[in-house]
């Protein structure tokens, strides 16, 4: 059995009114891949920037073991010298530099003036990316011009620069198509082989059964069970472990018979602003029943959240086609169009997009709908109305809080969701689209809001939902578009869909 | 829920003191204001006096109506430097109109209009419907406004004419009016406050008893000072009274209105604000509309006092008037700010104002120590948000 080079123990973290970690306890070997599984905040993040420095002894309780000998690191420059290298679901890449560059920020080889030896950098660049076996990637690359996949083996391979011994990546696919997927997959093969040892942190169950040797499991900021080696443990083990229950019915999906057509969207074409003459949706055409849920599939970039944000009017000056609401042409130019005609949007970028994030739950939740808290005349706003309105929502979506005038950005994914959920819900519409709604969300959230679907649909309201979770397309919606390319390509029943069937067409190889 | 107790345990030692750190920090430009106050009233017998507080109010109140504008602006992550070459276009026109014999009455509505919605449209416009940097376009505006006002001008001062115009800048509401106003305001905040908390109560909502105390406090400190200010000498300036309406308007905007949600949604995230059904090209042209209005408001105020308007009139009044706003807590960055942190920054500018006049400090340290107190003011809140 390989040297255990990590050890945590007792650890114990908190913040003002909360305990993140309370008496955390694991190991990890040198060339293993440990998956760190827990729902969302259950301490992962909290965990890795305690061994990361970001959170420096003594602001938490417990002791950190480096090949056996104890550490306590200042800063994230003295942990990042003790070989621990950790790349963050939001990559830290400066994007107007090259690639070389970024993986040698600040420690470019110079000569004896300071002035920097190009030249050498880019060739120890070169060295570092043919170790790891990638071959797409040139050093004078600008970050900017590369995928997020590429991106993301940019940071490996500075971490690895670093003489990273210690690497922890948290969820690192959430953002990469399938191939990049694999990439990532083949250099993490590789690392292990060279005996780095591996904290991986996700909630993609096929990941983890396929690269993970073993597994920790946090809750509620403790690690609940032995580390288990991945062979000795069952999934449903695993999720038991996580949400502290079973969860018997994963997609609660009920039939339903649809109505009849109430989104009619026509030619409906998105230009790419970034590329004159080119298209991010191109002659894209479907329908959308009264009580269904139409699930919208296919891969990072094929057009999915172009052609919902195209029909929800969020860029009038690149959209062109005819998008009806029961049997009526609508001629949105804005999302206010959009939302007065009945249609909300839950867009894909939680932070980005959808949320205020120093505000309250109460103002999130009220801000697209203020006119039914406010007088018509002035736009007075009436307080108590607003509380009682966030309140119900609140406590019918069961958002975790200890106020509704509790900042959001202090909850936690899934709560924020629902929040977001409820904002929308409030503008009563008749046509719902949700981009990647359960996207960093943990299962027993993910369950919840599938429920609301159904509850949705059972209103009459038009659920339409963009997933690349193929298991939730599959689970959750009555119909499948699958998209590719700008173009939808493909469109099934609940019935006749199959997930090989389907990445066929998202993959353009049907 | 043992991480509940666990959490109980760990910070009780050392409460009392963060209680007290905190309060100070929440209230530092307050404070300031306070100490400032007092310690001028102790370095000369001639601050504290009736006269001249009343003279000082009087002097806050042009660069304090500019400032519940530029609040605005700030908060939705812009900002406006045009404000002062529109305070000194604007007393051009209006004093110019009623040399041509426009009566007072027109006049004055007129310029706000011309002036005040047309420059504030017109920079609206631009930063809102093409997205241009609002820096740019009102750096722009500063140039082409003051060039208006000379030209206008041919570079001299306008004399007033009327003998109503010069009431709006000068007159007092009699003590006895001003009396019976004041307490009419006092009664009516004490009953809000007390109905605040009757509600926050019924909904079960726990009342920030800090807050509210301080509130008290300085609302019923205000209300003293008021009374005991503008009873024993002359009564309530008029321009005070337009700022008080204004200010209470702008607070009142920003705290229970549809259009104060949309600005802090616009500053805290504009795309996420779009994306929520927020009209964001009209809701930015009305700001930079209502900045422009209030500023050709306060040039009108400043003519009047003035008896005569020059082109002039104005310069650099975008500085005080974004010190005042940014040493009252507004953040630059947008999303987060309040009216009445900008009442007490356009305060503590003008009683340092006033205190280094009145203790012979030379003009130019004054503008020296003006500079110093921003930049401090804005590195202690960057501090805070830190923490």
């Amino acid at each position: 059995m390989s040297e255990v080079v990590l050890k945590m123990q007792g650890i114990i973290k908190d913040f003002p009114g909360v305990r993140a970690l309370n008496n955390v306890n694991f190991e990890a070997r040198s060339g293993e891949l440990l998956a760190l599984m827990g729902e969302n905040g259950a301490g992962k993040s909290t965990l890795m920037k305690v061994l990361s420095g970001v959170w420096p002894y003594p602001t938490y309780e417990g002791d950190i073991y480096l090949r056996g000998e104890k550490v306590r690191f200042a800063n994230t420059k003295e942990a990042e010298a003790a070989g621990i290298g950790i790349i963050y679901q939001e990559l830290n890449l400066i994007p107007g530099l090259s690639v070389a560059e970024n993986i040698f920020l600040d420690r470019q080889f110079t000569d004896a003036k300071g002035r920097i030896n190009w030249n050498q950098t880019f060739a120890e660049t070169q060295k570092l990316l043919t170790e790891l076996g990638i071959n797409d990637i040139r050093p004078t690359d600008l970050v900017q011009n590369i995928t997020v996949g590429k991106q993301q083996m940019v940071e490996i391979a500075k971490a690895l620069s670093l003489k990273a011994e210690i690497l922890v990546l948290d969820e690192p696919t959430s953002a990469l198509t399938d191939k990049e997927v694999k990439d990532l997959f083949r250099i993490i093969r590789k690392l292990k082989a060279d005996g780095v040892c591996m904290c991986y942190i996700s909630h993609k169950m096929e990941e983890i059964e396929q690269i993970a040797d073993r597994i920790a499991v946090l809750r509620d900021g403790q690690t609940i069970g032995e580390v288990t080696p991945i062979a000795d443990i069952t999934l449903d083990q695993i999720i038991a472990r996580m949400v502290g229950r079973d969860i018997k019915d994963m997609f609660p999906k009920v039939d339903f018979t649809p109505g009849e057509v109430t989104l009619e969207v026509n030619n409906l074409s998105v230009t790419n602003p970034d590329l004159p003459g080119g298209y991010m949706v191109k002659n894209a055409g479907f329908v959308a029943r009264k009580g269904e849920i139409l699930g919208i599939s296919g891969l990072m970039g094929a057009g999915r959240t172009e052609l919902v944000g195209g029909v929800f009017g969020a860029y009038p000056d690149q959209t062109t086609g005819e998008v009806k609401l029961n049997g009526q042409k609508l001629d949105i130019k804005s999302p206010k169009d959009a939302i007065d005609a009945g249609i909300a949007l839950l867009t894909e970028d939680r932070k980005a997009l959808g949320l205020f994030l120093d505000k309250s739950i109460s103002f999130n939740t009220t801000i697209s709908s203020l006119e039914t808290i406010s007088s018509r005349v002035l736009g007075i706003i009436n307080t108590q109305q607003e509380r009682k309105v966030v309140k119900e929502y609140v406590d019918q979506l069961g958002v975790k809080t200890p106020s509704i005038d509790t900042v959001i950005g202090t909850l936690s994914g899934g709560n924020q969701q629902k929040v977001i959920l409820g904002k929308w819900l409030n503008s009563r519409p008749d046509v719902f689209i949700l981009d990647e709604p359960t996207r960093g969300i943990d299962i027993g959230a993910k369950v919840e809001i599938y429920k609301l679907l159904n509850e949705l649909v059972q209103q009459g309201v038009t659920v339409i939902m963009i997933s690349s979770e193929l298991p939730e397309v599959l689970g959750m919606c009555d119909r499948i578009l699958v998209m590719c390319e700008g173009e939808i390509v493909s469109n099934f029943e609940r019935d006749d869909a199959k997930k090989e069937a389907i990445m066929a067409y998202a993959t353009g190889s049907a | 829920m043992s991480a509940d107790s666990n959490v109980a345990g760990v910070g009780v030692g050392g409460a009392k003191e963060n209680h007290l750190i905190n309060f100070i920090k929440d209230n530092a430009t307050l404070i300031a204001l306070i100490v400032l106050v007092i310690g001028l009233s102790f370095a000369d017998d001639a601050f504290f006096t009736a006269r001249n507080l009343s003279n000082l109010s009087r002097q806050v109140t042009i660069i304090g109506i500019i400032a519940v504008g530029m609040t605005m602006v700030i908060l939705i992550a812009g900002i406006d430097l045009s404000v002062g070459s529109v305070v000194g276009l604007s007393a051009v026109v209006c004093t110019l109109m009623m040399q041509y014999g426009v009566p007072t009455v027109l006049a004055v509505p007129a310029t706000l209009l011309v002036v005040g919605v047309g420059i504030g449209a017109w920079n609206g416009f631009w930063i809102a419907k093409f997205n241009i940097p609002p820096f740019i376009i009102t750096l722009g505006m500063l140039t082409i406004a003051r060039g208006l006002a000379l030209t206008l001008t041919n570079g001299s001062s306008v004399p007033v004419t009327s003998d109503v115009f010069p009431l709006i800048g000068g007159a007092y509401i009699p003590p006895m009016m001003s009396s019976i106003v004041l307490i009419v305001c006092a009664a009516l905040a004490v009953f809000s406050i007390f109905r605040d908390v009757q509600q926050s109560k019924a909904h079960g909502v726990e009342v920030n008893m800090q807050e509210l105390l301080v509130n008290g406090a300085v609302m019923i400190g205000g209300f003293a000072l008021a009374f005991h200010v503008f009873t024993s000498y002359k009564g309530i300036p008029v321009p005070v009274a337009i700022f008080a309406v204004i200010a209470f308007a702008g607070i009142y905007t920003l705290n229970s209105t549809r259009f104060g949600r949309r600005l802090y949604a616009l500053g805290g995230n504009e795309d996420a604000a779009r994306l929520s059904g927020i009209n964001v090209v009209r809701t930015k042209m009305i700001v930079y509309t209502v900045i422009s209005v209030l500023s050709a408001l306060a040039g009108i105020i400043l003519a009047s006092r003035l008896n005569g308007a020059s082109p002039n009139l104005g310069t650099m009044f975008e500085l005080d008037a974004i010190a005042a706003v940014v040493i009252g807590g507004t953040s630059l960055a947008g999303g987060s700010g309040k009216v009445s942190g900008t009442i007490i920054g356009a305060l503590l500018i003008g009683v340092l104002n006033n205190g280094m006049s009145l203790l012979g400090v030379v003009t130019f340290y004054q503008l020296i120590i003006k500079g110093l107190i921003i930049i401090l003011a804005v590195w202690f809140d960057v501090m805070q948000k830190k923490k």
